[in-house]
């Protein structure tokens, strides 16, 4: 395979401004006082989300969204990722490309244009656990039985589970049944092999920006803690380890954007490199998390580093469509043929 | 993978042709797996005559001037046919320190008649090019070098001791770093000599690989007297091009005139190696864990390959803009290593047979490739020494020293 990758002004322009926000809108104490705090968001948030035109990225202009592809997306979430997020975007997105994908066209058009707006909040539920968004949201795109269907969020008697990465809150539900307006025409088969290259990409994209922004922190403590008289990022046994992170964290980003820029060009090893991207962004992030926690020493082990909010980030975030064993199974099928 | 976004298709389409023509097929004896192994004359003969043909048919040095004997074609041309090559299994290109390291510093640093003299031979692989840096005292502390060169009428008197000289036996030229002034630092002292080789007072000898293979030398300078325009830049002006030409050889710099593709494929290969092997009484292939295994290879060479793709797109380099092209040689050398490692894993015992035995598989390539490898993660920077260099440029991490 040769990859290709694209990404030009408008994507690096995108960049910038969500980069910008992000930092402004999201400082790591703000971050941690949501987590802290019951619901673990606060609503203006959306609100905002909205108003950038966000919620609707990958959503066609005509309904309401902005139309873009999958590099855009993996721009926006590569910085969202570096920030811990603590809305569910991912969720909301996921929700919106299965509309998008596998809907009616009467059902993109009744649901997309408030999904993007904020005026209803959706979160992706493929299976009744661990839904990301579920106790904030007025509707579900959930998986029942061989379908996937708009369910009203209520009426699944969703309950918020205690997690342990508080930047990123998921519920269960409760009775999950579907009328026949509610279901997609999609067979929830036909849905998710749709849907399941873009959340690959999805995710891994997030999960790279948070291992790059763990190279920062990390590099940057390093550089200044100083014992022996010296900063101990000037010691090969310090460095080396950092520089194995730098290395998976460069080719994680190459693989996302090799994946992103497939996708957009309807090449047919889009999958391949989308669950190439999501397997590599399993152990990069963990790998990071674990070095930026190693590397801080002591104080790598308490609450008050920031190094924890990211190694949970990762660990929860790692099954999620498919861990790295996961994805490498499905490769191999591909490289070598059925397993026996 | 390239359909939809590949703009150079028809170029890729009428070398693909070229190469079914024209490929050289199997001598019919051992090849050396690199120009690193190069040690018979057939060995050499033949592969300069590969190498002549490529030129001649516009292969080699396509982005390179054509008043110098390159084919001035656009900036991107080189790696789409690099890759070509590597795909259609063509042999390598023989001339790698000239192609790669040699001439596009002469380009970059030289005097007109400098590249009038010296890039057509090298392309054509009429001239050999090796590279005289190391020394048995200076190896990851090249700087500390001894040979010295000191004026001699119009000549330069050589005298010093350059190790791991690949090619070192057929060169006709050596770029050559040499100490001019001992007075204040020890970077500021070095000058850059393109220096002919076949001269008296030049003695090449032989050293040989755990592989048993030659191909490497020392070089042993008594006093060689080599011209007086024979220096590259300016007098104390050698590390400054000493740097560059190792960011050429460690792939952080663009500019090869060919034989660049290599690592392609390298998981592909081993799974051909692979099919009809047994392992456990069943088929190596099936093996889950076997599969994981060549799962992640695949996925890390393709990695690699977007990195490269990635290296050329500005706005995805921007916030650590040193780190691709610097990692570009550790992380490719280290993958190499390790798959080659793994194949010899699963070729289980057949794994201790060797050239010569009637029944080693694939002529013992894959043992030759595990060993061969460490070449790669010694030369041009051990990766120790890039890891100290990434770790501070990349990572604005303080120097070690």
């Amino acid at each position: 395979m040769n990859p290709a990758v694209r990404c030009d002004e408008e994507h690096a322009l995108l960049r910038t401004e969500a980069r910008r926000w992000l930092d402004e809108r999201f400082p790591i104490a703000r971050v941690r006082a949501l987590a802290e705090s019951d619901s673990g968001e606060d609503a203006a948030d959306w609100q905002e989300l909205a108003a950038l035109g966000w919620l609707g990225l990958c959503v066609p202009e005509k309904h309401g969204g902005a139309g873009l592809g999958a590099v855009h997306l993996a721009v926006l979430l590569e910085e969202t990722g570096r920030r811990l997020l603590p809305c569910p975007l991912l969720s909301s997105t996921l929700a919106a490309l299965v509309l998008v994908q596998s809907g009616s066209e009467e059902q993109r058009a009744r649901w997309l244009p408030p999904l993007v707006s904020g005026e209803s909040r959706f979160a992706l539920a493929t299976e009744p656990r661990h839904v990301w968004g579920a106790a904030l949201a007025d509707r579900l795109v959930a998986r029942v039985g061989e379908d996937f269907a708009v369910l009203d969020a209520r009426a699944t008697g969703v309950e918020p589970e205690v997690v342990l990465d508080r930047t990123r809150r998921a519920g269960r539900l409760g009775r999950v049944s579907a009328g026949p307006g509610e279901k997609l025409p999609a067979s929830a088969g036909e849905a998710l092999a749709r849907l399941t290259p873009w959340a690959c990409l999805a995710l891994a994209a997030e999960m790279a920006g948070g291992a790059d922004a763990l190279l920062t922190l990390t590099s940057a403590y390093t550089a200044t803690r100083e014992q022996f008289g010296k900063p101990i990022g000037s010691f090969q046994a310090v460095k080396h380890p950092l520089v194995n992170v730098l290395i998976g964290v460069e080719g994680l980003r190459s693989l996302v954007y090799a994946a992103a820029t497939a996708l957009d060009a309807g090449d047919p090893d889009a999958e391949t490199l989308a669950r190439m991207a999501k397997a590599k962004a399993c152990d990069v992030y963990v790998f990071a998390a674990s070095r930026a926690v190693q590397l801080h020493g002591g104080f790598g082990f308490t609450l008050d580093c920031d190094a924890h909010l990211y190694l949970k980030r990762a660990q929860t975030t790692r099954p999620t469509f498919g861990d790295a064993m996961h994805q490498r199974r499905w490769l191999a099928e591909k490289l070598l043929g059925p397993a026996p | 993978m390239i359909g939809a976004v590949d703009e150079h298709e028809a170029l890729r389409a009428e070398l693909r042709e070229w190469i079914r023509s024209n490929h050289p097929g199997d001598p019919g004896w051992k090849l050396p797996q690199s120009a690193l192994e190069v040690a018979e004359d057939r060995q050499f003969d033949w592969l300069r005559d590969w190498q002549r043909r490529l030129y001649d048919a516009g292969w080699v040095g396509a982005e390179w001037p054509s008043e110098f004997g390159g084919g001035g074609r656009p900036r991107g041309t080189q790696r789409v046919i690099d890759q070509e090559l590597a795909r259609g299994r063509a042999p390598f290109l023989l001339n790698l320190v000239g192609l790669s390291w040699a001439g596009p510093v002469i380009l970059r640093y030289g005097t007109e008649s400098q590249k009038k003299r010296l890039i057509r031979p090298l392309l054509r692989c009429d001239e050999i090019w090796c590279q005289g840096f190391s020394e048995p005292g200076a190896g990851s502390d090249l700087a500390s070098l001894r040979t010295r060169a000191t004026r001699a009428g119009a000549d330069w008197a050589i005298e010093g001791h350059k190790v791991w000289t690949t090619l070192g036996r057929y060169a006709d030229w050596c770029i050559l770093l040499a100490r001019t002034d001992d007075a204040g630092a020890k970077h500021a002292g070095i000058s850059y000599f393109l220096a002919p080789m076949k001269l008296p007072g030049v003695e090449v000898q032989p050293l040989v690989k755990m592989t048993g293979e030659g191909g490497f030398n020392q070089v042993i300078w008594s006093g060689a007297r080599i011209p007086g325009d024979s220096l590259l830049g300016r007098e104390g002006q050698g590390w400054e091009i000493a740097m560059a030409t190792l960011s050429f050889e460690r792939g952080a710099s663009e500019g090869s005139a060919g034989g660049q593709g290599g690592g392609a494929e390298q998981v592909a290969a081993l799974v051909r190696l692979l099919r009809g092997l047994e392992r456990d009484g069943g088929a190596v292939l099936s093996d889950p864990v076997v599969r994981d295994r060549l799962s992640a290879f695949w996925i890390d060479e393709t990695a690699l390959r977007a990195n490269a793709a990635r290296a050329r797109v500005p706005a995805l380099v921007s916030d650590r803009p040193e780190a691709l092209p610097l990692m570009s040689k550790l992380a490719s050398s280290e993958q190499g290593q390790a798959l080659s490692d793994f194949a010899c894993e699963l070729l289980g015992g057949d794994a201790g047979l060797w050239i010569g035995d009637p029944h080693v598989p694939a002529n013992a390539e894959w043992q030759r490739s595990y060993l061969n490898s460490f070449a790669m993660t010694i030369a041009g920077g051990t990766s120790e020494i890039l890891r100290n260099i990434l770790g501070e440029r990349a990572l604005g991490l303080p120097k070690t020293r």
